[in-house]
């Protein structure tokens, strides 16, 4: 398929998947903002800010950080391309370009969303209806995933759309995970119901709350935690599951480029298929994931140069 | 429903002149009279949301805040009889065949000028006519692969050619789109009467750009000038109807005279090219050096064969209005048939005596420019007022070349959703012909419609808009 157009549908999938990470995101801060003792709140708050690379910006913006603030400043603002806002509109702009590749439905799933979001920019989101927006977006991304899988022939244009999707996710999750996790483990020191909330907080975000009940029950352990949302194949939002779609995607590809790309992503997958807790738990999880993070990235760039680059 | 019966002395496309349905339609009647007006109204909000939800919109050029609007979408169809068809049919393809055959002509033997019948000037002189395009072999002796043939139906209910557009027309989207929203709206009104089917069309498209090429199997694409070009919706539309790549100039290049597309496997080999973009900028060599739609060196790769353009560069030179007097005399001249579609009388304002009877006829006349396209440079004589007459008196007398006129049609109304109600509204009609192995034309068009109360006016970028339509009654 074209190079634009392959660029186009990788980067649409990961505005749309973005969108939903950061909705997830803002939801539980908020939420938890608001079982908070009054002086923790603000670090509650900042956690959507840290894991977009936004606080910087919004400091400059706003001194201090209140649920508002934050639902103005990552839900609808469109002067900057960390807003849920933005995410849509450059998902359909992205759509737009490549109109031709996209199934009908998938087009239509994007541009209703479009539709939708600038009515509800319009209304104005506040505090007492912003959970209301989360829901749709997370359900705009559910539809907009759907109807890939359920209308798309699976030709490159899925295999990069899908790409985008799984690149973005395995990157928020590792991101998420890196700074809740953080945040998890100190309430630990003190096992309050703060330290419950906490973890709840954690599998929230990466919608892994009732797996790991399922899994582990109520025994709260950081390093279950990890296993979860870094090895085990069977959570959708965890490392080791992206890196198995990605690296799968690749070898889908029609023709013989990519080669660099296959190699880097197939070295990490199977760095996650083969992995185990005691690994994380010697190197540290947050070291781990900075790897990761790092590695992810890299397999981005390959991927835009070997498939997107000219 | 309450329905404003159409004016006298002006044919009405649902009422006979007796304000009684015509027979064609009798099934549309029933239905119309039937609906409630609440429910149409409903229909109309749902049609609505459909259409900006799909994203069947159209850019206006000029209009900052016009990015996304919704062509007015008219709920009543547009009801053409079998037998009217038949004729228009049959009309079209001759139409068709006759300037592709005057097209080959003047890159190539110039008969038609040696004969005496246009004159050279008039041929060679024309900004549209491309030297280079002489001697140049096209398969199948094709240049005009898609036409959109603009017609009106005057009061003496006949119908008449307006205008040939054989650069890239568009519009087929809509006639398709329009289509699936009325069998999604009102199924039942496809139970009433028989309808002949048009979604066929990109499939005949595509058939017809692959047979533009003689090698076995092209690789096709729609090149289309990006996403903003009012346009754009159609390109990516039919692109992905067709089951072909959407380019834009970026994704192309020409090494060796050969056209690649750059993919995602490496450069891929390109055979036919249906462009939607005009002449000038297809490459910046050899058009318009500041176009960033085109490729460069892709007129020399056509030059040598190397790839197919659909439609052929330099068809303009045929479906410009000073031309546009000549096509019955093509008709006879290459075909040696009468002509079954009539011309809209034309005075040549570039001949004394045509020149004088307009300047003496003005306030009757439309005067339109010989190249302009769009509706933006023209006169309606009847509605124009004093100094707009006086403007046109001076323009006429300076460039009398540039100008043709014609006599104040009455284009023919149907029934249409307005402010106020149901009233008669004229309207026009744009039908397809595709040429490839042979002339193929679905049964249906773009039927555009003046909104505004007896404006004659039917352009999509000046406020116009479409009607269902409903094809050939069997």
């Amino acid at each position: 398929m074209l190079s634009r157009a392959a660029a186009s549908l990788f980067w649409m999938a990961r505005y749309l998947e973005r969108a939903e990470s950061l909705a997830r995101l803002l939801d539980v801060s908020l939420t938890m903002a608001l079982i908070d003792v009054p002086e923790d709140r603000e670090e509650q708050l900042a956690v959507p800010l840290q894991v977009t690379g936004t606080l910087g910006a919004f400091r400059q913006q706003y001194d201090s950080i209140t649920p508002q603030r934050l639902i103005d400043f990552l839900l609808i603002d469109d002067s900057h391309d960390s807003s849920v806002f933005s995410m849509f509109r450059n998902a359909r702009d992205n759509a737009l370009h490549v109109r031709g590749n996209l199934s009908a439905d998938v087009w239509e799933s994007i541009n209703t969303a479009w539709i939708e979001i600038r009515g509800l920019r319009q209304q104005g989101v506040y505090e007492h209806s912003a959970s209301g927006v989360f829901d749709w977006t997370r359900e705009r991304s559910h539809t907009f995933r759907g109807a890939v899988y359920g209308t798309m022939l699976r030709t490159d244009a899925f295999h990069f759309l899908r790409l985008g999707t799984f690149v973005e996710r395995a990157d928020s999750t590792a991101r998420v995970l890196n700074i809740r996790h953080r945040l998890a483990a100190e309430a630990m020191d003190h096992p309050t119901a703060r330290s419950f909330f906490e973890w709840t907080a954690l599998l929230h975000s990466l919608a892994a709350f009732e797996a790991y009940q399922n899994l582990y029950g109520h025994n709260l352990d950081p390093l279950n935690a990890a296993e979860l949302l870094v090895l085990n194949a069977d959570i959708p939002r965890s490392l080791h599951a992206c890196m198995q779609e990605i690296a799968n995607l690749l070898n889908e590809i029609d023709g013989g480029h990519g080669r660099k790309s296959k190699r880097l992503a197939s070295s990490l997958y199977a760095n996650l298929r083969f992995g185990d807790r005691d690994y994380i738990a010697e190197t540290g999880l947050h070291d781990y994931l900075e790897d990761f993070l790092t590695r992810i990235q890299r397999i981005s760039e390959q991927i835009q140069t070997d498939y997107m680059g000219w | 429903m309450k329905i404003e019966r159409p004016a006298k002395g002006i044919y009405d496309e649902l009422f006979d002149e007796n304000h009684q349905v015509r027979p064609a339609c009798r099934g549309l009647e029933n239905w119309l009279f039937d609906s409630d007006e609440q429910l149409i109204a409903d229909k109309r909000r749902e049609a609505d949301v459909l259409f900006q939800r799909l994203g069947i919109t159209f850019n206006v050029y000029g209009d900052t805040d016009g990015a996304d609007r919704l062509i007015p979408f008219d709920l009543i169809p547009r009801v053409i009889s079998a037998a009217d068809w038949h004729r228009l049919q049959t009309g079209l393809r001759q139409r068709v065949q006759a300037l592709n055959r005057f097209l080959h002509d003047i890159y190539h033997d110039y008969e038609i000028v040696r004969a005496g019948i246009i004159s050279a000037e008039q041929v060679f002189a024309n900004d549209q006519y491309q030297p280079g395009m002489q001697n140049l072999k096209l398969p199948r002796n094709l240049y005009c692969h898609i036409a959109g043939i603009d017609l009106i139906r005057h009061s003496d209910g006949d119908f008449y050619v307006l205008e040939d557009n054989l650069r890239c027309p568009s519009g087929v989207s809509y006639m398709l789109e329009n289509r699936r929203m009325m069998m999604r709206l009102f199924p039942e009104l496809f139970a009433r009467m028989p309808v002949a089917p048009v979604d066929q069309y990109p499939v005949l498209l595509g058939e017809t750009l692959r047979a533009s090429c003689l090698k076995p199997d092209p690789t096709v694409v729609v090149l289309t000038p990006g996403r903003f070009n009012s346009a754009y919706f159609e390109h990516a539309f039919l692109a992905r109807q067709m089951g072909v790549e959407l380019v834009e100039g970026a994704d192309l290049f020409v090494l060796n005279n050969q056209v690649y597309m750059k993919t995602t496997a490496g450069p891929q080999q390109v055979d036919v090219i249906y462009r939607r973009v005009d002449d000038d900028f297809l490459d910046p060599l050899s058009g318009n050096p500041d176009s960033m739609l085109g490729v460069p060196g892709l007129y020399a790769a056509y030059r040598t064969g190397e790839v197919v353009l659909a439609n052929a560069m330099g068809t303009g030179v045929a479906d410009d209005k000073s031309i546009y007097p000549y096509v019955p005399d093509m008709i006879r001249f290459y075909l040696g048939e009468e002509p079954v579609l009539k011309n809209v009388p034309t005075w040549q304002c570039r001949k004394d005596e045509d020149l004088a009877y307009v300047l003496d006829n003005l306030d009757q006349l439309v005067v339109k420019e010989a190249q302009g396209a769009g509706g933006y440079g023209m006169l309606i004589g009847p509605k124009a007022a004093k100094q707009e007459l006086a403007r046109f008196r001076a323009l006429l007398k300076e460039h009398p070349e540039d100008y043709i006129a014609q006599p104040t049609l009455s284009l023919s109304t149907c029934p249409t959703f307005v402010e106020e109600g149901i009233a008669p509204r004229h309207l026009d009609l744009r039908p397809f012909v595709l040429s490839g192995k042979k002339v193929q034309i679905v049964p249906g068009g773009l039927t555009r419609v003046a909104l505004r109360k007896g404006s004659l006016v039917v352009n999509s970028s000046q406020g116009g808009g479409h009607q269902g339509h409903l094809g050939a009654r069997k």
